[in-house]
């Protein structure tokens, strides 16, 4: 848990560095065109295939290496939870995940796992969402499914509304880095299943935060799990039937990303349908309480966002 | 290391290698090979469930290859014999001197006959005392959880080193330990076994085991049999090592060949060489009064085992009349799917253990009484415990005696093994008002829909039964526990003893279509209020 809060002490340094410098640079060392130019956006979203789409929004955040410095570990949680093919959007595009290992690869990191607690049985899900022979083939083993309770232990979380702790993976507390990979999906409890609902995955017992309101539950969770980077698949949108589906899957054809996991949520919301109609993201119960509790921001209006087509 | 040793040791490997096959699910190996070779298991399900399988051939090589041979499979090939064997070598103490049983070896022919009695009204009593079903269960329902508990400490152990050099394969390996019920009783009966294995050599062999006794049946007077030449001095070697106590204590030149199992420790001890197993007759042969039991004696065994199935046949929970499609079972008792209907399937099943042992979710569970007690040790699917995966024919792959059908795997999507039912007053969603819908996530079917109710700002499921397999999924999902919100009732469900699931089932009107794969055309959904989409405000 002292690694934890290290991890967050560190990240927080860094944003800290990075919103100082941002105010900075454009008087001393930059030019006005220049310094818009260089200050990344809140939100970078990447109409293109899987792959580039996915390394162009990380790029337009200013690169990998904003977020994975050499010899860092890193974890990478995609939805892998369902034994479903990619075309089903009830898991992460196995070429998004992929990308983000070669990125993270790239970039110099000493480790990169991608996990996730699987829903059906482990080896199905790895082999059928097509995400272990993908990555695997990037970098040997990286992807697993963590599902042993010997495998998780117990963390805090001081901010809990609802929950007071939970079993987390002990491979994310020991983790430097931790990116969202979710894909963009409907969800029968949650409305919406992107990257703060994603966290649930991470987690061993998934069953009570049923009993305890679901929404005040995952903000709870991300109080403590907070991904660096949060790059959201939505190539295919799972838009009825999630999270498992069969439903109608939208041809997103886009990746958001964001250091922001509240607006990257908030922006998949608003941009797609649900069940054939339109939604604010503060119609998202868990979206609004993370917002209005300081995780994010929902007013995506107000963010500065670059979209771009590769 | 003799010859036979070397014979039993493959036999015994290649029993286990198969089981192991069984539980791993590799395709292509015979793993009930050596079930089917059991005289018993195979004589009395060929009576119980009035069938003669192809699956049975190689106990019919064993019938046949006895008059010639002996009861050279008690000796060589059967598992129960070996481990038995081999546990002796472990005992922590030495006896000299192996009583003969002579009137106790009869016993054999009364658990045989009880067997066979039970058998001629369609009762299967083989369970109780098949060496092969009883061995198989204590390799699969005791040791390989035994194997798997330690399995997980040794990994637990190895764990921060593994952790320090990344070593994700590993890491991340995870071994599941299978719990099954009526495991003590294997091991009750197994632990007995052994301390009467360590007093006395084969004591099991000679003195219970219906199978030996069906083979000594047919072993009277083998082809290959024991002779002892001029060369004996009568120094009765032989008598103190034969672990059956076969030949005659008084006269060491005889010896009963329904009672040898063919070890051929005496030829390989006899000092002069004065003993020879071998082929055609022999002018000093002597037979001693055989250990037989009398024929009235064995028909009163058969008449007990009789009446016994007959007083199981009115069980209230037993089976009644022959099952059919849509007959009501009793609460919970959750068939493995492709299972013959009630009757047939308690006729066939030989309570082995291999379907549960090889159940990859271990849902199967071997029961107690809940089908009554004929029905003891048979298996079922316990959804608390885990879910049947419609993909999944493992049960139905290792049954021997085909209780469990092996369907194609499309007939198999069509099996109906009961009705989910939502308990409203538990349900997270109908009676707390919170969102959940985990019942309708985890639905490999399209059983379970959301709906709008009045007054309830949530989603709340909704079984549709003709949807409905009956796998469990949601039961086993259901956060609400111990007693779930949604459960599985064997209601509605469709048990064949011929023909096709897939049309049985459209004919009654189910629609038992996976969400993957999304072929039928189903009736269409009731849509929800409009404007409203689950799980937003």
């Amino acid at each position: 848990m002292t690694k934890m809060d290290m991890n967050r002490r560190d990240f927080l340094k860094v944003q800290l560095a990075g919103a100082v410098s941002a105010f900075l640079a454009p008087g001393l060392l930059l030019t006005g065109r220049a310094a818009a130019q260089s200050a990344p956006p809140d939100l970078a979203v990447v109409t293109g295939s899987p792959g580039p789409a996915t390394r162009a929004a990380v790029d337009l955040l200013g690169g990998i290496k904003q977020f994975v410095r050499p010899g860092q570990r890193v974890v990478i949680k995609p939805n892998m939870s369902f034994s479903t093919p990619p075309e089903r959007a009830s898991n992460t595009h196995p070429e998004v995940v992929r990308e983000l290992v070669i990125l993270c690869q790239e970039a110099g990191a000493s480790s990169i796992l991608v996990v996730d607690h699987t829903l059906h049985r482990p080896e199905n899900c790895l082999e059928n969402s097509g995400i272990r022979a993908a990555c695997n083939a990037v970098v040997k083993n990286c992807v697993q499914a963590v599902n042993d309770p010997s495998l998780f232990s117990e963390v805090k979380i001081p901010q809990g509304r609802r929950m007071n702790s939970t079993e987390v993976m002990k491979a994310v507390l020991q983790s430097d880095v931790l990116i969202a990979a979710p894909v963009a999906k409907s969800h029968s409890s949650t409305g919406v299943s992107l990257s703060m609902k994603g966290m649930m995955g991470l987690v061993y017992d998934r069953r009570t935060m049923h009993f305890k309101d679901i929404h005040t539950c995952v903000v709870d969770l991300c109080t403590v799990l907070k991904a660096q980077l949060t790059v959201i698949d939505a190539t295919r949108v799972l838009s009825t039937g999630g999270p498992g589906g069969p439903g109608t899957v939208l041809p997103g054809r886009m990746v958001i990303a964001s250091r922001d996991m509240v607006a990257a949520d908030a922006y998949t919301v608003a941009q797609f349908e649900w069940y054939e109609q339109k939604f604010r993201p503060a119609q998202v119960a868990h979206i609004r309480q993370a917002h209005e509790r300081g995780l994010g921001r929902m007013d995506i209006e107000n963010l500065k966002i670059k979209k771009i087509t590769v | 290391m003799s010859f036979r040793w070397i014979i039993q040791g493959i036999n015994l490997a290649l029993f286990l290698f198969l089981l192991g096959a069984a539980i791993k699910g590799s395709a292509g190996w015979p793993v009930d090979l050596y079930l089917r070779m059991d005289p018993v298991l195979v004589f009395s399900t060929f009576i119980s469930g009035r069938v003669l399988l192809w699956a049975f051939l190689p106990a019919l090589i064993v019938f046949a290859a006895t008059p010639i041979l002996g009861r050279v499979f008690c000796s060589h090939f059967c598992p129960m014999g070996t481990t038995l064997e081999f546990l002796r070598k472990l005992r922590p103490w030495r006896r000299s001197n192996n009583p003969s049983f002579k009137r106790l070896s009869a016993a054999k022919y009364l658990v045989l006959a009880f067997i066979l009695g039970g058998s001629f009204l369609g009762i299967s009593w083989v369970f109780i005392a098949s060496p092969l079903s009883l061995i198989t269960r204590f390799y699969g329902l005791f040791i390989y959880p035994l194997l798997a508990l330690l399995g997980q400490g040794g990994l637990l152990l190895l764990r921060p080193l593994v952790e320090r050099w990344d070593w994700n394969a590993l890491l991340f390996t995870s071994v599941t330990v299978p719990r099954f019920f009526t495991q003590i009783f294997v091991l009750a009966f197994f632990l007995a076994l052994f301390i009467l294995e360590g007093l006395f050599p084969r004591f099991w062999c000679r003195t219970l085991c219906p199978a030996g006794a069906l083979l000594a049946l047919f072993s009277r007077r083998p082809l290959f049999r024991r002779k002892v030449s001029e060369g004996c001095t009568e120094c009765g070697k032989c008598v103190r090592a034969c672990p059956t106590a076969a030949i005659a204590e008084d006269d060491p030149r005889s010896s009963h060949s329904e009672e040898c199992i063919v070890c051929l420790t005496c030829e390989r001890i006899c000092p002069e060489k004065a003993v020879l197993f071998s082929i055609g007759p022999s002018k000093r042969e002597k037979r001693p009064e055989p250990f037989v039991l009398e024929r009235r004696q064995f028909l009163l065994g058969g008449a007990v085992g009789f009446l016994t199935a007959a007083a199981g046949l009115t069980d209230p929970k037993g089976p009644r009349g022959k099952g059919k499609a849509g007959e009501v079972l009793t609460a919970g008792l959750l068939r493995p799917p492709g299972s013959l209907p009630e009757k047939e399937f308690l006729a066939r099943c030989v309570r082995c253990g291999e379907c549960v042992t090889a159940c990859p979710t271990h849902v199967l569970q071997p029961i107690w009484f809940e089908a009554g007690f004929i029905g003891l040790f048979s298996p079922k699917t316990l959804p608390q415990v885990g879910y049947c995966d419609p993909l999944c024919r493992r049960c139905a792959q290792v049954c021997p005696t085909g209780a469990i059908t092996l369907l194609s795997p499309e007939d198999r999507l069509w099996v109906k093994m009961g009705t989910a039912v939502i308990h409203k007053e538990k349900c997270l969603a109908w009676e707390r008002k919170k969102g959940c819908m985990v019942c309708d996530e985890v639905c490999p079917y399209k059983a379970v829909e959301f709906r709008f109710q009045e007054g309830n700002p949530v989603a709340v499921p909704e079984v549709h039964e003709e949807r409905c397999s009956g796998c469990g999924y949601c039961e086993f999902y259901c956060p609400v526990k111990p007693d779930a919100a949604i459960t599985v009732s064997p209601n509605g469900a469709v048990r064949l003893a011929k023909g096709s699931y897939a049309e049985t089932a459209q004919k009654m009107g189910l629609h038992l279509s996976l969400k993957q794969a999304p072929s039928l055309p189903l009736p269409e959904m009731k849509p929800g209020a409009p404007g409203r989409a689950p799980g937003f405000d």
